[in-house]
């Protein structure tokens, strides 16, 4: 049995850098980034849109990349983990993340840091309320939330500190 | 020579130890955070096929007749494996009990919803399970057993036919007089108990890469594999391989808890590989194959306890009635979860006299596996209710009932009936902290206000063992053979006096590379970043078993510390030739080599090791050159098991005392937790922010065992919790702020003095919960004696106890 799949021209930058693929349509915007292009910061963790270990920004919005079609994205301006720490040196979320231990196994940190980034990115100083709704929006299963929250207090005063 | 490893901090050579005992940022975690870290998923290899695995629909049923040719005709199969193929090239799996595993691939029978029954490796996961969709499997549906009390009957249809029942074991175990106890005792109280089937799901499912050498007949496993060394001696079991012939890389991995199972998706990538001429098979679980399938589930049990106590409170007996639904084979290790509570079976009470009527039965639903805790945390939760049911009764605060039967601090090393022995503990210390925390006369009072406006406000106290640093003889009751665990390390300082450590596990969150680098910092006085660890294969690390059983810091301290014992006297050596003195006059601290007595006369570590390495010459023959060392440390003192299952099996016993203020939403049967505070005391704390790290996140597990998460079967075996809509994790909203205060007193045991922590809170939490929302409900004159205790079932109990529609209509 002959099955030549249909293929899907698909043009997207990532992390600034611009791609263009030759696609099976039906594959997921997570599987693309991971296997197409081999960025593999982005983890996933249930397929089914629950646990937001794989969220990416998709023009500053987070996305759960198991549930977007690689298709989806085509045009937009995608960004992921590998796009946090720039010129060796670390972002503030990650710095605060070490900093306040807010990972254990750091499988699900990235899907985390990428909803927080969209955040504090739109929202220099959320309230605690905001703060517990973003970070409601995904499993972690080590830590016990309580120093992802504290991460996210210090990256807002990082933030805010680095600010003119 | 025997190695004098240091117990305590003070005995490391450094004036003041920088960085054990101190937090401190994780060596880890850059890479962790920046994606470097190559889980399994992220691994690809040349040539590599992709995995999809076909699961049986039904509970219980034969297979007639499986079709894969289409199958194999679509574009871009390479192989398709069958029960044919797994009869053929591999044996049923290791189980315990022994007897009741079956091979990786259903042949006549389905046993379980979700069990293999065929499998695809193809050049992509999506064409691999497209192929899925083309095999044609018949069956003839049989009767299926869901409930344990049926299956135990003789009539109950049978769960797998080379077994004559579905009791896989049914035996009383009697330590002391405990019929004496019972028939003395002016008190004696009696409740039934459930705990329903929950589990580990680790954030990353199971993964592996198989390879089989068709030439040199071996096999290669890259995965999340939490224990590498005992994985590869199930799979040369599975295989019929001498030990040696197979080779595990374990990645670091998204977490464990004991639930990383994977061991049928893994012989059938190797099957897969060996019908695909040796390439290599990626198989990643997915999640929807984890919650049905994979090493997602224990501890499905039913209880029936009693207590007998004395005139002045003092708890005389505790029996133990069992049953645990353990699922349709014994190949999870589930039997495991039900023989750990013979550690600390008494919890760290003085009860002098106990019974343990275990049966173990196979039903079909999927085989039980391990979780954090592996089986204490049920046995503490009706622990802890008969305690407070006894000072209910007895008009009793439960703080204090508990403080009168705590076995006093003078009296350790502590025998327990069951057989473990306790190294230390100062309960009473950990009880008074805790009080103090939480401010308990205070609750009680705003208690006392709650009550009068109505309000259904609760305080549970509850106090619990955690046995650390496992040994297998306290699974011998289930047929677990051996005793000692070993970990190894090899420490190596190079030509410049940087050191490597080489281990054989690999990273899973807890922080044990951090606590690495730690030990050899203060050892030789290094800054931690100076410091390598590095993770080698099953066949060049030394002998490892990694994390497990709350054992791993405590030795991989004894097996880290023991190779810089051995390079120190090694180096203490050479130092003496180049000095022209003995040994013994040769003292390192603090990074340096010191001539005693003679001020000035000092050699660095690096130069030592340098020397060693490049002028060897100038040494003495029978000293070797290479400034190395491997350790491999074992718990001492450790006894094989009686005929009653006694033994000193876990070597640390640490303890802890949970409040838990919590409210009940009289309409909603809703439970909010509104204070969290704990003490607890673990020994020395080798790295106190990874404690207290371990302890938040075990805290918010406990919670999600008492309040949220449930595997549902359905009366047909048909498993309702297949995707995290309906198996609910905690979020943030779930997780309270938590308080606590560490307690230490070191264990005489261990070097430093450590105790294993790392399961830690699951141990008291679900029990002290469970407690509070008893103590809510007491004033209706109802309680809850099942977890989780989910809004249906606690609205339930309200609308019974307000004889309501619920109950008329029931």
């Amino acid at each position: 049995m002959t099955a030549s799949p249909p293929s899907l021209k698909i043009r997207m930058k990532v992390n600034g850098d611009s791609y263009e693929s030759e696609i099976d349509p039906r594959m997921n915007l997570a599987d693309y980034l991971r296997e197409e292009l081999a960025l593999t910061a982005t983890h996933v963790g249930c397929e089914h849109g629950v646990c937001g270990i794989c969220n990416v920004l998709v023009d500053g919005r987070t996305v759960r990349s198991c549930l977007m079609l690689a298709a989806q994205a085509d045009g937009r301006e995608i960004r992921t983990v590998e796009g946090l720490a720039e010129g060796g040196k670390l972002h503030p979320i990650q710095e605060a993340f070490i900093e306040e231990h807010g990972l254990q196994c750091g499988f699900c940190t990235g899907g985390f840091m990428m909803a927080i980034c969209e955040m504090l990115e739109r929202n220099p100083s959320p309230s605690e309320e905001e703060i517990k709704d973003v970070v409601g929006g995904q499993i972690c299963r080590c830590t016990g939330y309580n120093s992802i929250l504290r991460a996210v207090n210090s990256a807002v005063s990082k933030m805010s500190a680095s600010r003119p | 020579m025997a190695i004098e490893i240091p117990k305590s901090l003070a005995e490391l050579p450094t004036t003041e130890p920088r960085f054990v005992g101190r937090g401190m940022r994780r060596v880890e975690d850059a890479a962790l955070l920046t994606g470097r870290v190559q889980f399994i998923d992220d691994l690809v290899l040349p040539r590599m096929l992709h995995a999809a695995i076909l699961r049986s629909p039904l509970a219980h049923g034969r297979i007639t007749n499986v079709d894969t040719s289409r199958a194999e005709a679509l574009d871009g199969v390479v192989a398709v494996v069958t029960g044919e193929d797994a009869r053929r090239w591999s044996y049923p799996a290791q189980s315990s009990p022994d007897g009741w595993g079956v091979h990786c691939i259903a042949g006549d029978k389905v046993h379980f919803v979700g069990e293999p029954v065929a499998a695809v490796a193809a050049s992509n996961r999506r064409v691999a399970e497209d192929a899925l969709e083309l095999i044609e499997v018949e069956y003839d549906a049989l009767e299926p057993v869901a409930d344990p009390f049926e299956a135990m009957k003789s009539d109950s249809p049978r769960v797998l036919d080379a077994q004559e029942s579905n009791v896989m074991m049914d035996r009383t175990f009697t330590w002391g007089d405990v019929d004496g106890a019972f028939s003395q005792a002016p008190h004696v109280f009696r409740e039934k108990f459930r705990w329903n089937r929950l589990g580990a799901n680790p954030t990353e499912t199971f993964g592996c890469i198989s390879q089989w050498d068709p030439m040199a007949l071996d096999l290669t496993i890259h995965g999340s594999i939490q224990s590498p060394g005992m994985f590869g001696l199930g799979r040369s079991a599975s295989f019929g391989l001498p030990s040696n012939k197979v080779n595990i890389i374990s990645q670091p991995h998204g977490g464990s808890f004991g639930g990383k199972g994977g061991t049928r998706g893994c012989d059938i990538s190797c099957l897969l590989s060996r019908k695909a001429a040796g390439r290599p098979v990626k198989w990643i679980e997915d999640r929807g194959e984890y919650l049905l399938s994979g090493g997602s589930q224990a501890w499905d049990r039913h209880y029936d306890v009693s207590l007998a106590v004395d005139a002045n409170g003092i708890v005389t007996g505790l029996k133990v009635i069992l049953v645990d639904d353990l699922g349709a084979t014994g190949e999870g290790y589930g039997a495991i979860s039900a023989a750990k509570p013979l550690a600390a079976f008494t919890g760290p009470y003085t009860i002098p006299v106990a019974q343990y009527d275990l049966k173990l039965v196979a039903t079909n639903k999927l085989p039980c596996g391990p979780y954090r805790g592996m089986g204490p945390p049920p046995h503490f939760f009706v622990l802890e209710q008969m305690m407070d049911i006894a000072a209910r009764t007895l008009g009793e605060d439960p703080a204090e009932f508990r403080r009168k039967n705590f076995i006093p601090a003078d009296q350790f090393p502590y025998t327990i009936p069951s057989g473990n022995e306790y190294d230390s503990g100062n309960y009473d210390e950990v009880l008074n902290q805790v009080l103090a925390l939480a401010d308990y006369e205070a609750l009680r009072a705003d208690q006392v206000r709650a009550r009068a406006e109505g309000r259904l406000v609760g305080i549970g106290v509850a106090s619990a063992i955690e046995p650390g640093v496992f040994d297998w003889n306290a699974y011998a009751i289930v047929g677990m053979p051996g005793t000692g665990v070993p970990e190894g390390a090899t420490v190596s300082i190079d030509v410049l006096g940087m050191a490597t450590v080489r281990v054989g596990f690999s990273l899973e969150g807890q922080g044990q590379y951090t606590l690495v680098s730690q030990l050899v910092a203060d050892y030789f006085g290094y800054e931690p970043e100076a410091v390598r660890v590095v993770q080698l294969d099953t066949q060049s690390a030394p002998p490892s078993f990694g994390p497990g059983g709350s054992r791993l810091g405590v030795a991989i301290t004894g097996a880290v510390l023991g190779a810089c014992v051995r390079i120190r006297e090694k180096m203490s050596r050479v130092v003496a030739v180049l000095m022209q003195t003995e040994p013994e006059n040769i003292e390192l601290m603090d990074g340096k080599f010191l001539l005693k007595g003679a001020p000035g006369a000092e050699m660095t570590v690096a130069e030592v090791a340098g020397t060693m390495l490049a002028r060897s010459d100038l040494l003495p023959p029978d000293i070797d050159p290479r400034p190395e060392a491997t350790h491999v440390w074992t718990a001492p003192g450790r006894t094989p098991a009686d005929e009653e299952g006694r033994a000193k099996s876990y070597l640390t016993a640490a303890h802890a005392v949970h409040i838990v203020q919590v409210e009940i939403d009289r309409d909603t049967g809703m439970v909010e937790i509104q204070r969290y505070c704990l003490a607890d005391d673990c020994g020395t704390r080798l790295n106190p922010d990874t404690v207290e790290g371990q302890t938040e996140g075990s805290v918010v597990q406990g919670i999600g065992a008492a309040l949220l998460e449930e595997y549902v079967y359905d009366a047909d075996a048909q498993p309702l919790c297949t995707s995290f809509m309906d198996y609910l994790l905690p979020t943030v909203f779930d997780a309270p702020k938590i308080e606590m205060v560490a307690v230490v007193t070191p264990s005489p045991f261990t070097p430093l003095g450590a105790k294993g922590c790392g399961e830690g809170a699951m141990h008291t939490t679900p029990a002290a919960v469970m407690c509070a929302i008893n103590d809510a409900l007491a004033p209706l004159g109802t309680a809850a004696r099942e977890v989780p205790a989910s809004p249906n079932r606690i609205w339930k109990l309200l609308d019974d106890a307000r004889g309501g529609a619920h109950s008329s209509s029931a």
